[in-house]
């Protein structure tokens, strides 16, 4: 599913991203690159520092230090070009699920009409079809996730950022989002997703794990796999984030 | 898309949102329009009940002494007092026991010395009964003086009137005040008060909501991911308090209005002689003070962690509003000092009550005018700053 085009320009390039809140130090250094027609999976513990590397993504942070680039600007200054998803949902429990849409559509300039046109169509793909006029309250978890999805696709943007988009959901709603993302990235969006899910990150071309805010691995999962011996994902991720060594980090970096 | 269009987006959103809750109708239309209403109706209604009972009650009194004219036990009587008659004691212990444990509601000791008679009362003022008891004795005493004074100013030979009543006052003395200006006063005397506290206590709930409220649930990050700058998100945001705190205002003097009106009887409230100055400068007094106090409540919100810490912050700092407001309304407004003017939210109430009365002084009108403005850039600016804050979003991780 995934197209590599490293010919063509990066979509977003980070250059030594430190983000640090106080005396703690979030992100530490991370320097990648993030294509069109890839989805990369975002992997790490608890406290890695994947949420502060997205909202860093999403414009929400600005790096302490170092610098992030959609295309060749400031991230701020394209957010009508990024979609995110964020692991709360974020959505407005007394508004319908068109009306949390048409909301943030609104905020992109996307015009109502067309906003629900695509609503209506992502609405169907997601099986939310029915749920589209009724108010979130009464959603289900993944009910919830489907409509923070659509939110974050309605004004069609060219890097998509989704905090675990797919917790929470059944098999069938899971396989459904997966499809969708597939089919954005086949369209020649980017996506960066952040999971705990290894088998979901497997099917994505472009692999970053993260540990204690430090960038542990980044490569295609073939290329990372290779790199460290390890036969599985599992097996590397285990190894990069309970046994990291500044040896084996340093090789890392080497490698990369 | 422009800045004014996500202000309008990010405002109505707000206001659709606000409104689809229950308790937020209850709290800002319910209650506004059938607090003043049902008081005004409600209140009399107990009062007036509570005060037929009492007089239709019995009360026990002992009047311990001799010679007590009989017209005077008569007009006690008439007032359904049971008198009992007793003599002279020294010893008011079991007489205090009685009316401590109900079975008395007063003790009356009468002294007859000469011409004068020097009475005592013993009563519990902790006590309904009690003190009303000690009420109609005070009063049948009261009316039986006068009826005694009359008396002996007759036998005396003398004009009863002329002699008991040599000031005649007009009852006509003319008031140079208009109605419409007595009604200003009556107006300025709790309006400003009125709007200060509904304007502080209204803003809170909703300034919470839409800031700790949505850090809480999650849809502030959403929200910050979107291409609005943090300026329009305040505007939107703050334009949408606003909007609530101004209906919830309206809708509580309309209330209060319809009560005077309507309920209260026609010779309270007549239309208070205020010029078009007046009125203007008075709207822009309220939707200054309204800017700064929604101004405020947001930024103190947005600094918050979660609504139980915005709660906690913004209902005493409350106070600073209130306590002055409450002042303010005893300040004596002949020669108040101009510095009063400049004064933050005393500038505002103090013009607020002037301007009911319409005095527009130009000194006045300037120093809180130009003071104002500036309390509410700077809350503006305050709001701004909270609002630009990197941990509108939490939890780095």
């Amino acid at each position: 599913m995934t197209i590599s085009t490293h010919q063509a320009p990066p979509l977003v390039t980070l250059r030594g991203v430190t983000k640090t809140f106080g005396d703690v130090v979030a992100l530490d250094d991370v320097t990648t690159d993030l294509n069109r027609h890839t989805s990369t999976a975002l992997i790490g513990g608890n406290g890695a520092g994947k949420t502060t590397l997205l909202r860093i993504l999403a414009g929400v942070y600005r790096p302490t230090e170092g610098s992030a680039t959609f295309a060749e600007g400031d991230m701020t200054a394209h957010r009508r070009k990024i979609g995110v998803m964020t692991e709360s949902t974020g959505l407005h429990l007394r508004l319908t699920a068109w009306e949390n849409i048409r909301f943030h559509a609104r905020l992109f300039g996307v015009e109502d009409g067309l906003a629900r046109e695509r609503s209506e169509a992502l609405a169907t793909q997601l099986g939310l079809g029915a749920a589209l006029d009724r108010r979130t309250e009464g959603f289900s978890r993944g009910m919830r996730q489907k409509t923070a999805l659509m939110r974050a696709l309605v004004h069609e943007p060219e890097l998509l950022l989704l905090d675990e988009p797919t917790a929470g959901l059944d098999i069938t709603s899971a396989r459904a989002v997966r499809g969708l993302i597939e089919s954005l990235v086949d369209e020649g969006r980017g996506v960066m997703w952040s999971t705990h899910d290894l088998t979901a990150a497997k099917v994505c071309g472009h692999v970053l794990v993260m540990h204690n805010g430090q960038l542990v691995a980044d490569g295609s999962l073939e290329s990372v796999l290779e790199a460290h011996g390890a036969g599985h994902l599992e097996d590397l991720y285990l190894t990069l984030t309970n046994e990291a060594t500044p040896e084996f980090k340093a090789g890392m970096e080497g490698d990369s | 898309m422009t800045a004014r269009q996500r202000i309008s987006a990010i405002a109505q959103r707000e206001l659709l949102d606000f409104v689809r809750d229950w308790r937020t109708i209850l709290m800002m239309v319910l209650i506004p329009l059938l607090l003043f209403p049902l008081l005004f109706i409600g209140l009399p209604l107990v009062i007036g009940g509570e005060a037929q009972e009492l007089a239709a009650t019995d009360v026990n009194v002992l009047i311990r002494g001799e010679d007590v004219p009989s017209d005077l036990l008569t007009a006690l009587e008439n007032r359904s007092v049971i008198i009992t008659t007793a003599e002279p004691s020294v010893d008011v212990t079991v007489d205090d026991d009685e009316v401590r444990n109900g079975t008395l509601h007063a003790v009356m000791l009468w002294n007859t010395s000469g011409e004068v008679y020097e009475i005592h009362l013993r009563h519990l003022s902790t006590s309904t009964l009690s003190t009303d008891a000690r009420q109609r004795v005070l009063v049948s005493l009261s009316e039986w003086e006068v009826q005694e004074r009359e008396r002996r100013v007759a036998d005396a030979g003398l004009n009863v009137t002329d002699t008991l009543d040599p000031v005649r006052l007009d009852p006509g003395s003319t008031d140079l005040a208009s109605d419409g200006e007595v009604q200003g006063l009556v107006l300025s005397s709790f309006i400003p008060l009125i709007l200060t506290m509904w304007v502080v206590t209204s803003g809170i709930q909703p300034s919470i909501d839409m800031t700790a409220g949505e850090r809480e649930r999650g849809s502030m990050e959403a929200l910050l991911c979107a291409p609005a700058k943090r300026w329009e998100l305040l505007a939107g945001k703050w334009a949408a308090v606003s909007t609530i705190v101004l209906v919830g205002v309206m809708l509580q003097l309309g209330g209060l209005m319809f009560a005077l009106t309507f309920l209260a009887g026609p010779s309270l409230l007549s239309t208070p002689d205020v010029g078009l100055l007046a009125i203007l400068l008075f709207v822009v007094a309220v939707l200054f003070f309204s800017v700064m106090v929604v101004a405020s409540e947001l930024a103190l919100a947005i600094r918050s962690k979660s609504v139980k810490e915005a709660g906690a912050l913004l209902a005493p700092t409350s106070l600073a509003v209130i306590v002055p407001a409450v002042i303010v309304q005893v300040i004596n407004l002949d020669g108040v000092e101009t510095i009063w003017f400049a004064v933050p939210v005393v500038n505002v109430l103090l013009a607020m009550r002037e301007l009911l009365l319409d005095r527009v002084d130009p000194l006045h009108t300037l120093v809180w005018l130009t003071t104002t403005a500036m309390y509410t850039g700077l809350a503006l600016w305050y709001a701004q700053r909270q609002f630009n804050r990197e941990d509108l979003v939490l939890s780095p991780s």
